[in-house]
Order: structure tokens, then C-alpha cells, then sequence
């Protein structure tokens, strides 16, 4: 009950978990690339074996960069009852959009086939494996060095006029507000309930009602937000900030040897993955 | 207007992209009002809010923060594919604009309201699009799910970018209007 | 003796119970507040005030003790929260920022209107609040509430929240941020509202001028503790309690310990300017 305004205490992005591993201390450049390379790689993936073997690796990854793996678990659990839903759904009804493969059941329009079975199984695991997957990157690299690797790994892209330093200036800004507005929004929740208000009591069929009804939190919200960015912009062009301006770097990264060779690693995983026929 | 990425559209981005964030985190970015899903999400306003205000730059790439951070948020698998998750919401700031931008000389109030409107249905159709070509979803079941999620949203959407961007905009309220209170006593 | 409108016993509360970023934000705090009184309370940032005063209109329920307002018990889950919400008025710090409607009337009617009341109750009600604040009824309610000045959102906001009627009024640091017209100009109301309108007014303040000014008893805190409680006349007239805590002082207390030390045999118990300047004479006129 206490805890119905504590927005703030509950907001976890980008939970770092400093435990120094191997994982911890790579290039965020390189970490970044490598887990680009297996997302996309568990995306396509669409065999049993494959699957599988992406699953112990992802295991595998939680022992070297000594996290519990209870972290990757925790947020899988859930989404338990969505993925069963969501399996029964595709079980019953993917059938007959599914060609091929042989049919096992057949009564009316529900059809299972041994490739909506495969559709099942496999869209699952795959959950599984982006979920433990961006648990290990996110638990083992600050926001900051997120960030860092994210606009080097962008830097070729200057070449075709995409501005990578305003990009990654965008996402430091956006990372770097959601804790000040996380605050004004406990604020303005706690003011408006002491002048009476309570969300969403309208007939649940009024939409526009509903929808008014929390304005007196949503529009006090972007217009904090708004009024930041005004200031915020004065003190930039104040300091004479000028976008895409040449400028120094504060933090430096070396590729060592274990950066190399996790991204060989993700290349010679993801390959594994894609070969296996079955 | 000026071209590229002006202070002023790198911070509204950033700041428009923390909401998106923020919203996604907390319950106050599903409004419960009947749709399947039992609330409509007002998720992809700031993407909204951001093209019509700085342009369809800035309203793609708060797209891009709403959709990564969709993606690592989701708990349903659906949103867990970042073919689904991120690559629609590119769209959403970019499709409002154009909206805008086509409409604005018409009338502002009808620019913004249409462009909330269009800014949703984009969200709403592209990712249930992805969700069918990419086999969560059959077709049937997409396009229910398409007008009893999406029509409400849309709704939702006009609603709410309207409030936001016509008192950012100081527009209207020349003395015109009265206050609910206001009348003979 | 009359039963206190604000009655908290052993209050304690913390945060994150249970984690490792457990933090005791109150510690066994007891205070009373009697009808008609107007109470400071002032302490350190993180000294627990913010998480005091929420308690007051339950958007925090205590953790263990008692907090009792005009008879309603916050500590029983059932109490009827919104009928506590209307009987304390709590203004947050900057309330400016909480505006939403369009036009200042439509704002200050939102509580009233949230009350359930009949729509000619709430038009006299938002006219008594906008005039108490000093805002003209007539010439306001139906302007733009974005054209205001800071100081005069701040007005809409305060009458907002006065429109509810409340019995007991709580205020968290009321005129930061204002400039010092505006300052003096709400400090005024404020005043006026607690011994004209019998209000029981409650504020937290970091200006100590604004404290010796308005309030007839200081609550001190820090570190979730209450360290003392007294009329400013006792908190201000003792240095060593004041140094202890390292409670700000207002100017002309200052200048009078400043004397003392110098060797001067002054009253420093005289807080307020007036008499300040009284004492001061009586040295020049040695």
C-alpha cells in the first residue's frame, strides 16, 4: 500500500552487476558487435538443434561473466502464462497457415502440424535465449560504456552523413533524464491524489474519459519535460555546443586479444547455429 | 526550418525519448480502456509528439529508444523479435509528421489531432504486419486485434497529442473560451 | 487539554525494507499539533520532513506508530483516504508544475469537482480560494493558465488545493524559487490564512527569516529523528542547540549573538526583527 507512489525505487534499466569477469572487462565496442551478431543469428534460427545449442551457450556466457543465472531467469518467469497462451494459439490455429511438414491432428479449422509444433517450440526458446542474452549484456556493461561502444561501433556511418555523435548524444540524454522524470512523475502522482484525484473510476467504455482522466498526470509530464529541454538547450548553445563539431574523446578503448576473440566466437556460434540442418 | 540536427532537436529528442522510456517502465503508459489487451498503450506518443514538434528525424529515432526499449522490456515473445519490437517504430514519428506537415495549413488543431491519429495506426499496423510475416500471429486474428486495439489507441493518441502539443504551442484560448466554472452566478 | 488536530506517536518508516539500499527515513517520531497552530518544521535535506508531512494525508501509511488527524486513525487500512485528503491540503514543493487545464478556473475546480460537489459549490468555492490567494475571481478564472507568471501559477496551484477546504494545510518549502516580491506577498497569505481562516497550517522551510515570521512552533529534524520542538523563542535563543544541529539562524539573530560575543549583555531570545532592533538600541543608547 506504501508503495503505490514509488515509482522510482522500482525502475530497473540497465542494472549493472559489477563482477569483474572477463565479460565485464571487454571492449564494450566489441561486446556490443558480438551481441548484435547472436541476436540477429537467434532471429533466424529456426531448427531444433540450433536453438538448443544457443540456449547452452547463453548458459555458458552466464558462468564466465559470473552473474546467478537466477538474474536471466527471473526475467523469464513472467511471461510464462503469455508464452503458453501464446503457444496454444499457434498450436491451434498456425496449422493451416504453416504448409508443410506431416499433420498430426486434424478437426475442423484447428490443425497441428509437425511445423507449427517447430513454430511453437522455437519461438520459445528463442525467448528464452534474447532474454538471457540482453540480461548478460546489460548486467555486465554500464549505461555509459553502453553508450561509448554504441557510437564507435556507429562511427563508419559518419561516412554516409549519419550523424553518430548526435545519436549517441540523444541516447545519453534520454538514458540520463528517465530518473529526474521518474521523480516528477511520483511528484505530480502524490499532488494530484491530494487534490482528490483517482485514475481511470470513468465507465470503463468512455474512452475519452478514461483518457482525461490522466491528463492530470501526462500533460504536467511532458510539459516538465518540455521545459527541461529548453533549459537544457540554452546551456548547451550557451557553451557553444555545436553538433558535429570535431571533439576530444574523455574515455579510450584498446581491442586486446579477448575482444578479437569474442567476436570470432560470435561469428563461429552463430554459424553453428545457422548450419545445423535439423 | 533549419536542416540537421540542431541542439534543439538533439535535446527534444533525448528528453522526448526519456518519457518513452519512462512511460514503458510504469503503469501510467497504458491507459485502461477496452481493447483486447484489455488497456491502450500511449507508448509511441512521444515518437508522435517528437515528429510533429522537430520533424521526422527526431520522431524516428525516438521511435528507435521506444522500440529498443519495448524490446528489452517485453515479457510476451512477440516483442522479444526485434523485427517486431524496434523496426515499426521507426515509422511512427516519421508517418505523423508527413501527416503534420501536409495538414498544417489547413488548420492546426485538425494537423495535430490527424496526426496523432495516423502516428498510432501506424504503430499498431506495421507491428501487427511484422507479427504475421514473421509467424506469431495469423492474419484473422491480426486484424481483429488491428481494430479493437488499434481503433481505441488511435483515439487515446489524438486525445492526448492534442492536450500535449496545442498547450506547448500556446495555441488557441484567445479569450474565447470559458472556464466549466464560469456563467451567472 | 483539547484533542490535538495532528497527533503522530512513534512513527517510524523505511524505505526499501529488506534490500540492501535500506534506508530508516523516520525513526520514532512523535509530534502533535494543536487546531489553529502553525507549526514549522526544518531540518537538513534527507532528514526525513518530506517523508513526515506525506504521512498527513496518507500517501504514505505509517510503517509502525500511530498518526491520528482529527480523529481519523491513518494507521487503520480501512480510513476513508479521500475524506482524509480533504481535510489536509498538502502543497508539494513547486505546485506550479502540477497545473494541467487550460484555463486557471477549470484547475482550481478540479478537487472540488473530483469531490462529487454541485456545480454551484464549486463555483463558490473556487472563488473563495482564488480570492484568498489573491487572484480577482472575475478577471482570471478564464485566463490561459500557461500565459501566468511563476508567482501567479503558484497562487493557482496554493487555491487548488485550498478549494478542497481543508482543516489543516501543509506546505513544502512554500516560496522557493519565488522572487522576493512574490515571497512576501505569499508568506502574507499564508498568514493570513492561519489566523484569520483558523487554518492549522503546517510548513517545511529552509529560510529561517520565513520561520521566525510565521511560525509559532519549530520542529526540528535530522537524521529521521526529532532533535527539538519549541517556540522559535527557545530554538532561536539557544546557541548551543543551534550549533549542535547546525540550524541556520535568521539575520538578526545573528547579528545579535555576533554582539554578545563581542561582549555585549543582550537578549537573544529576541528572534524578530523589531525586537532585534530594540535590543540593539538599548546598547547604542548606553
Amino acid at each position: 500500500m506504501s508503495a503505490e507512489f514509488e515509482l522510482t525505487r522500482n525502475i530497473t534499466i540497465g542494472q549493472y552487476l559489477p563482477t569483474g569477469s572477463i565479460i565485464h572487462r571487454l571492449d564494450p565496442r566489441f561486446k556490443l558487435a558480438a551481441f548484435v551478431i547472436l541476436i540477429l543469428a537467434i532471429a533466424v534460427c529456426n531448427t531444433y538443434i540450433g536453438n538448443i545449442f544457443a540456449i547452452i551457450m547463453c548458459v555458458w556466457l552466464f558462468q564466465i561473466s559470473k552473474i546467478p543465472i537466477h538474474y536471466g531467469i527471473s526475467g523469464i518467469n513472467p511471461a510464462i502464462p503469455f508464452i503458453i497462451i501464446l503457444a496454444i494459439l499457434q498450436l491451434l490455429f498456425y496449422g493451416g497457415i504453416a504448409n508443410g511438414g506431416a499433420v498430426y491432428f486434424e478437426y475442423g479449422f484447428i490443425k497441428i502440424t509437425s511445423e507449427s509444433i517447430r513454430l511453437v517450440l522455437v519461438s520459445a526458446m528463442r525467448f528464452v535465449e534474447v532474454i538471457f542474452l540482453s540480461s548478460v549484456l546489460t548486467l555486465s556493461t554500464s549505461t555509459t560504456e553502453l553508450t561509448h561502444g554504441m557510437e564507435r561501433l556507429l562511427g563508419p556511418l559518419e561516412k554516409i552523413k549519419f550523424p553518430v555523435h548526435a545519436f549517441a548524444l540523444i541516447i545519453t540524454i534520454a538514458i540520463r533524464f528517465v530518473p529526474t522524470f521518474a521523480m516528477e512523475m511520483e511528484k505530480m502522482m502524490k499532488a494530484q491524489a491530494s487534490r482528490g484525484a483517482d485514475f481511470g473510476t470513468g465507465e470503463w467504455w468512455r474512452i475519452v474519459q478514461r483518457t482525461k482522466d490522466m491528463f492530470p498526470i501526462i500533460i504536467p509530464l511532458f510539459n516538465v519535460a518540455l521545459a527541461r529541454a529548453e533549459d537544457l538547450i540554452l546551456a548547451m548553445e550557451a557553451r557553444c555546443y555545436i553538433p558535429g563539431a570535431a571533439r576530444t574523446r574523455f574515455a579510450h578503448y584498446k581491442a586486446a586479444g579477448k575482444d578479437y576473440v569474442a567476436i570470432v566466437l560470435s561469428v563461429v556460434i552463430s554459424a553453428v547455429m545457422l548450419g545445423i540442418p535439423w | 526550418m533549419e536542416k540537421g540536427l540542431t541542439v534543439r532537436r538533439i535535446v527534444i529528442a533525448g528528453v522526448l525519448g526519456a518519457i518513452a522510456i519512462l512511460l514503458g517502465v510504469t503503469r501510467l503508459g497504458y491507459i485502461p480502456v477496452p481493447t483486447a489487451a484489455g488497456n491502450a498503450t500511449i507508448l509511441h506518443i512521444p515518437a508522435v509528439i517528437g515528429g510533429i514538434m522537430e520533424g521526422w528525424g527526431v520522431g524516428m529515432i525516438i521511435g528507435l529508444i521506444f522500440g529498443v526499449s519495448s524490446f528489452l522490456n517485453a515479457t510476451v515473445p512477440l516483442f522479444k523479435d526485434p523485427l517486431v519490437a524496434i523496426l515499426p517504430r521507426l515509422f511512427i514519428g516519421v508517418t505523423a509528421y508527413l501527416t503534420y506537415v501536409g495538414l498544417k495549413n489547413v488548420n492546426q488543431y485538425v494537423a495535430i489531432g490527424v496526426a496523432g491519429f495516423v502516428g498510432s495506426m501506424t504503430n499498431t499496423l506495421l507491428v501487427l504486419g511484422m507479427a504475421v510475416i514473421r509467424g506469431y500471429m495469423a492474419a484473422g486474428v491480426a486484424a481483429t486485434v488491428a481494430i479493437t486495439s488499434g481503433l481505441p489507441e488511435a483515439i487515446v493518441s489524438v486525445i492526448v497529442t492534442l492536450a500535449v502539443v496545442a498547450a506547448w504551442k500556446k495555441l488557441g484560448t484567445s479569450g474565447k473560451q470559458k472556464s466549466k466554472i464560469s456563467g451567472d452566478l | 487539554m483539547t484533542q490535538p488536530i495532528v497527533d503522530i506517536r512513534n512513527l517510524s518508516h523505511i524505505y526499501m525494507q529488506g534490500t540492501p539500499l535500506e534506508h530508516r527515513a523516520l525513526d520514532d517520531v512523535t509530534l502533535q499539533v494543536a487546531e489553529g497552530e502553525c507549526m514549522a518544521v526544518i531540518g537538513h535535506t534527507g532528514s526525513g520532513k518530506s517523508t513526515l508531512i506525506q504521512h498527513l494525508n496518507g500517501l504514505i501509511r505509517p510503517q509502525s506508530g500511530t498518526v491520528i488527524i482529527n480523529g481519523l486513525d491513518v494507521s487503520q487500512p480501512k480510513v476513508d483516504i479521500k475524506s482524509l485528503r480533504r481535510q489536509v491540503g498538502l502543497v508539494f514543493q513547486n505546485p506550479e508544475d502540477q497545473l494541467f487545464e487550460k484555463l486557471v478556473g477549470d484547475d482550481v475546480a478540479y478537487g472540488p469537482f473530483k469531490m462529487g460537489l454541485p456545480l454551484e459549490e464549486v463555483r463558490r468555492r473556487v472563488h473563495w480560494a482564488m480570492e484568498l490567494v489573491g487572484l480577482s475571481f472575475q478577471e482570471m478564472k478564464d485566463r490561459p493558465t500557461f500565459a501566468l507568471s511563476g508567482g501567479q501559477k503558484r497562487k493557482v496551484a496554493l487555491a487548488g488545493v485550498l478549494a478542497l477546504q481543508p482543516k489543516v494545510l501543509v506546505l513544502d518549502e512554500p516560496t522557493a524559487g519565488l522572487d522576493p516580491l512574490s515571497r512576501k506577498e505569499l508568506l502574507e497569505r499564508i498568514r493570513h490564512l492561519n489566523r484569520e481562516e483558523n487554518l492549522t497550517v503546517i510548513f517545511v522551510s529552509h529560510n529561517m527569516e520565513e520561520v521566525a515570521q510565521l511560525a509559532d512552533r519549530v520542529y526540528v529534524m535530522a537524521n529521521g529523528k526529532a532533535v527539538c520542538d519549541g517556540s522559535p523563542r527557545q530554538i532561536f535563543g539557544n546557541e548551543e542547540l543551534l550549533r549542535q544541529h547546525h540550524i541556520g539562524t535568521p539575520e538578526s539573530v545573528d547579528i545579535l549573538y555576533r554582539l554578545r560575543t563581542e561582549g555585549y549583555s543582550i537578549n537573544p531570545e529576541s528572534y524578530l526583527p523589531e525586537e532585534a532592533a530594540c535590543e540593539i538600541l538599548k546598547i547604542l543608547k548606553r
